[in-house]
C-alpha cells in the first residue's frame, strides 16, 4: 500500500491521491469481497432459503414454510444432540481454560527454555482437531488401549471407553481439554501485560502468593479470560471432526457422542434431508449467537477493564 | 472443497445446489475439509477435481469421451478395478475412464454431494437400499433404453434392478447373508460341527454358549449380529413375514422383532456374545477386527462374498453355514441379494460410452476374469461359467454354497422402499441401545418400527 501512496503523492495533487488510494483499496479488497459473497453470504442466503424447503439434494427443493423448524421441536434425537453438545461445552470449556491458565502461570515464571515448553504445550492444539489425533484417541481409550494398559498395572480391568455410552463423551471432553494450547498462549501474553509494580506493592502489604493471584492476577486477567471463553465456547459448539472420527461417523454408541453438527451432517448427507439440515444450521447459529450475547451481558458483572 | 464452486453463471438450479452444499460447509463444518476425500492410495492418476476441467475442455473432439466411474471398497478392489479400467481403455481407445473411489462409509455422502452439485459420476456403483432412492429421484438412466446387453444375466437377479419398469441398475452378482464359522474353534471347544440344513435357532444358541464356556475368557461363540437388519429379515421370512412388504410398508409384527432382540440379549447374557462395549468396538473394525478375523470367536453373520477377506484376516480357512431355522420355520428365509449394481447417470454427457463400459463390465469374459467373485457370484451366467476354473478354493466354496441354496430359496424379498437407506443406521443405533440395556427388547422393537416407518414415509 505504501508504494502506491508514495507514487500517487509524487505525480498528483491530494484529491487525485485520495481517488487513487480508493481504487487501490478496492483492488486489494476485491478478493476478500468475492470470497465473502461467493462462499459466505451467497451460501448462507441459499441455506436460509433451503431451510424452508424439503430439499433432498437429488431433486429440486419445494417450499414447505416453517415445517422444518416446527419438526425440530418434535425430534427426540435433536434434543439429545443438544443435550450432548451443551454437556460438552459446559464441562470441557471451563476445564480447558483452567488447564490453560494453570500452565500459563507455571510457564510465566521465567523458566529457562520457555520457548520450547511453550511449543510443546501448544502442539496438541495444532494436532487436536485432526483426524490423526482422533484415530489415536480411539486407540488410546480402546478396550486394549494405553489407558487400560495403565489401569491394568493397578489390577483394574478397564472398559472400552470410547465404545461405552457412559464414557464415550468423556473421552472427547478430555481431548478438548488437552488442546489448551491456544488459550494458554493468549493467557501468557495477558500475564506479561500485568505491571510488576502491583505485585511489589502487594508483597509490601504482606500478600502471599495465593493472595497475589486472587487479588492482582485474576482481576487484571479477566478481559483475557472473557476473550478465551467466548472463543472456546463458539469453537466447542462447532466440534465435528473428533466426534465423527472417534464414533466412526455414527455419533455412537447409542447416540452418546451425537454432537449437534454431526447430527446435522447425518441429516443432510446420509438421510438426504438437506432442508432440515439447513434449518438446523440456523438454529445452531441462533444458539451460538445467543450464548455469545449472554456471555457479553454477564461480562459486565465480572470482567474488570483496568483503564 | 471450495475450488469446485460454480458461479451464478451456470444454471440457477445447479447454483442453488452448490450453494446449499457450501452453506452447510461454511456454517458448521469448516474444520473437516481434509477427511472426506477419497481414502485412496497414491496410484490414482487423476482425482475428480482435475477430471472436471479436463472433460469440459476436451469434450469437443469427435468420438472421444471421458466418463467417471465411482465405486466403494477395499484396496484390493481398487487395484483390480483399475486393471479392468485399463483393459477397457485398451480395447476402446476413444473412451477415457476416470476412477473415483472411496471406502464404504464415505461413499454415500460423497455420491449425494456430487449428485447435488450436478456432477453425478457417469457410471456409479449402487446398492439395493440406495438404488430406489436414486432411481425414484431421476438420477439413474434406463439401462435397457441405452442398449446395455443383459441377455445373459440371470432373470430373477435382473429384476432386482428394475424400478417402475426401468432398468435403473444391473446387478453385478449375488451373495447371501449367512454364517461364517471357524472349524478349528469348534474342534478346540470339542463341539460337534452342526448340520446346517436342520439346525434351529435354539441349536445355534446352545452351540454358541457351549463354545464360549469351553474356550474361556476372551473367546466367544458368536459376534453380535443385531446391527444388520438383513439377519432379522431372514428370521421374519422364516415365519412367513418379511422386513418390507410388497407394497413398500413394513411387513413384520413387533412380536417377531421382539423375539429377535430377546435372542440377542439372551446370547449376550449367557456369555456367548461379547459385552456391549466390546461388541461396539469389534463391529467398527470390519472383517479384520472381527471375532473370526482375530481368532477369538467361532461364528459371525456376514455376506458370503466376505468369506475370503475374513479368512485371510483369520489366517485360516473358514466355512459358510446356512442361517439356523431354515428347515424348522414356516418356510426358508435366506435369499440371494444383488451384491451391487452398476447404474448410469441420467444426465451423463456420454451415455453411449457409459453404456459401453457397463456392457464391458458385465459381459466381457476378460473383465470377468479380473473381477472374479469380488462383486458377488457373477450375475452373468456365461461369465460365471467361464471364470469358474480361475477361482481360489474359498471362492469355489462360496460359489458352491450359493449354488446349493438355489433349490431352497423360495423367493427374493421385495425391493426396499424409498427411504430405506436410513434403516441400516436406525438398526445399528437401536442395537447399540440394546447392547447397553438402555431399552428392553419390546421397546427396541417398537422404536425400530416407529423410526423405520418414519424413514420410509409410512
Amino acid at each position: 500500500m505504501s508504494v502506491v501512496t508514495e507514487l500517487g503523492k509524487k505525480k498528483k495533487g491530494p484529491s487525485a491521491y485520495r481517488k487513487g488510494d480508493a481504487k487501490a483499496a478496492a483492488f486489494f479488497l476485491a478478493p476478500w469481497f468475492v470470497g465473502l459473497f461467493l462462499i459466505t453470504i451467497g451460501p448462507m442466503a441459499a441455506s436460509a432459503y433451503l431451510s424452508f424447503t424439503d430439499y433432498s439434494l437429488l431433486e429440486a427443493p419445494n417450499w414447505i414454510g416453517f415445517e422444518n423448524y416446527t419438526r425440530m421441536f418434535e425430534d427426540p434425537r435433536l434434543l439429545n444432540a443438544l443435550k450432548v453438545t451443551f454437556l460438552y461445552v459446559f464441562i470441557s470449556v471451563p476445564l480447558q481454560l483452567a488447564a490453560a491458565l494453570a500452565l500459563a502461570l507455571v510457564l510465566d515464571r521465567g523458566l529457562r527454555g520457555l520457548a520450547i515448553y511453550r511449543s510443546v504445550y501448544y502442539l496438541p492444539s495444532l494436532l487436536g482437531g485432526s483426524v490423526a489425533i482422533a484415530l489415536l484417541w480411539r486407540q488410546v481409550f480402546g478396550a486394549d488401549g494405553l489407558v487400560n494398559g495403565f489401569l491394568g498395572l493397578f489390577g483394574i480391568q478397564g472398559e472400552g471407553w470410547v465404545s461405552h455410552p457412559d464414557y464415550a463423551l468423556g473421552t472427547l471432553m478430555i481431548l478438548n481439554v488437552w488442546t489448551f494450547g491456544a488459550p494458554m498462549i493468549i493467557f501468557l501474553a495477558g500475564l506479561r501485560q500485568i505491571p510488576q509494580m502491583y505485585y511489589e506493592a502487594a508483597s509490601i502489604d504482606g500478600a502471599g502468593k495465593w493472595r497475589q493471584f486472587t487479588s492482582v492476577t485474576l482481576p487484571l486477567l479477566t478481559p483475557i479470560i472473557f476473550f478465551n471463553l467466548v472463543l472456546q465456547v463458539i469453537n466447542a459448539f462447532q466440534t465435528f471432526t473428533q466426534a465423527y472420527v472417534v464414533s466412526g461417523g455414527t455419533g455412537g454408541p447409542a447416540d452418546s457422542t451425537m454432537f449437534y453438527t454431526l447430527y446435522l451432517y447425518q441429516k443432510g448427507f446420509a438421510s438426504l434431508d438437506m432442508g432440515y439440515a439447513s434449518a438446523m444450521a440456523w438454529l445452531l447459529l441462533a444458539i451460538v449467537a445467543g450464548m455469545t450475547a449472554v456471555n457479553f451481558l454477564a461480562s459486565k458483572y465480572w470482567v474488570f477493564y483496568n483503564d | 472443497m471450495h475450488s469446485s464452486l460454480k458461479g451464478p453463471g451456470g444454471s440457477t438450479k445447479m447454483w442453488w445446489r452448490t450453494s446449499a452444499v457450501l452453506a452447510i460447509g461454511v456454517l458448521t463444518l469448516a474444520a473437516c475439509n481434509g477427511d472426506s476425500g477419497a481414502g485412496g492410495t497414491d496410484e490414482e492418476p487423476t482425482d475428480a477435481a482435475t477430471s472436471d476441467t479436463a472433460s469440459s475442455e476436451g469434450g469437443g473432439a469427435e468420438g472421444a469421451a471421458e466418463i467417471r466411474f465411482s465405486w466403494w471398497g477395499s484396496d484390493e478392489r481398487h487395484t483390480v478395478t483399475q486393471e479392468v479400467i485399463d483393459l477397457f481403455m485398451e480395447k476402446n481407445p476413444d473412451i477415457t475412464v476416470v476412477p473415483d473411489y472411496t471406502d464404504w462409509g464415505g461413499y454415500w455422502d460423497k455420491l449425494a454431494t456430487t449428485v447435488a452439485g450436478g456432477d453425478t459420476p457417469d457410471v456409479m456403483t449402487q446398492e439395493e437400499r440406495y438404488l430406489t432412492d436414486y432411481a425414484n429421484r431421476g438420477v439413474t438412466a434406463d439401462l435397457a433404453a441405452l442398449g446395455v446387453d443383459t441377455s445373459m444375466v440371470d432373470a430373477s437377479v435382473l429384476d432386482s434392478g428394475t424400478i417402475d419398469g426401468e432398468l435403473a441398475g444391473v446387478a453385478t452378482g449375488v451373495n447371501a447373508y449367512t454364517i461364517v464359522a471357524d472349524p478349528q474353534m469348534f474342534e478346540e471347544a470339542g463341539v460337534e460341527w452342526p448340520d446346517d440344513t436342520t439346525w434351529t435357532w435354539e441349536d445355534f444358541m446352545n452351540i454358541a454358549t457351549e463354545i464360549s464356556d469351553a474356550l474361556g475368557d476372551g473367546v466367544y461363540g458368536v459376534q453380535d449380529f443385531g446391527g444388520n437388519e438383513a439377519g432379522f429379515n431372514i428370521y421374519a421370512r422364516q415365519q412367513g413375514e418379511s422386513l418390507y412388504a410388497e407394497d413398500g410398508s413394513l411387513g413384520y409384527s413387533d412380536e417377531t422383532l421382539e423375539e429377535w432382540y430377546q435372542m440377542l440379549v439372551d446370547l449376550r447374557e449367557s456369555g456367548a456374545m461379547p459385552d456391549g462395549a466390546r461388541s461396539v468396538e469389534i463391529a467398527e473394525g470390519g472383517p479384520e477386527q472381527s471375532l473370526l478375523g482375530t481368532n477369538s470367536g467361532a461364528m459371525g453373520f456376514w455376506w458370503s462374498n466376505q468369506l475370503g477377506a475374513i479368512s485371510s484376516a483369520a489366517g485360516r480357512d473358514l466355512e459358510l453355514l446356512r442361517v439356523p431355522g431354515e428347515s424348522s420355520g414356516e418356510r426358508t428365509g435366506m435369499y440371494y441379494k444383488p451384491a451391487m449394481f452398476y447404474s448410469i447417470a441420467a444426465d451423463s454427457e456420454y451415455p453411449d460410452a457409459a453404456a459401453a463400459f457397463v456392457d464391458f463390465l458385465i459381459n466381457d469374459p476378460d473383465a470377468g476374469a479380473l473381477i472374479l467373485s469380488d462383486r458377488g457370484l457373477n450375475a452373468n451366467t456365461e461369465v460365471r461359467d467361464s471364470v469358474s476354473g480361475m477361482l481360489d478354493p474359498l471362492e469355489v466354496q462360496a460359489s458352491e454354497f450359493l449354488g446349493a441354496l438355489s433349490t431352497e430359496i423360495v423367493d427374493g424379498p421385495p425391493a426396499p422402499p424409498t427411504g430405506a437407506a436410513d434403516v441400516p443406521e436406525i438398526a445399528g443405533r437401536i442395537n447399540e441401545q440394546l447392547l447397553f440395556d438402555t431399552v428392553s427388547p419390546a421397546d427396541a422393537a417398537a422404536q425400530f418400527t416407529s423410526e423405520a416407518n418414519a424413514a420410509i414415509g409410512q
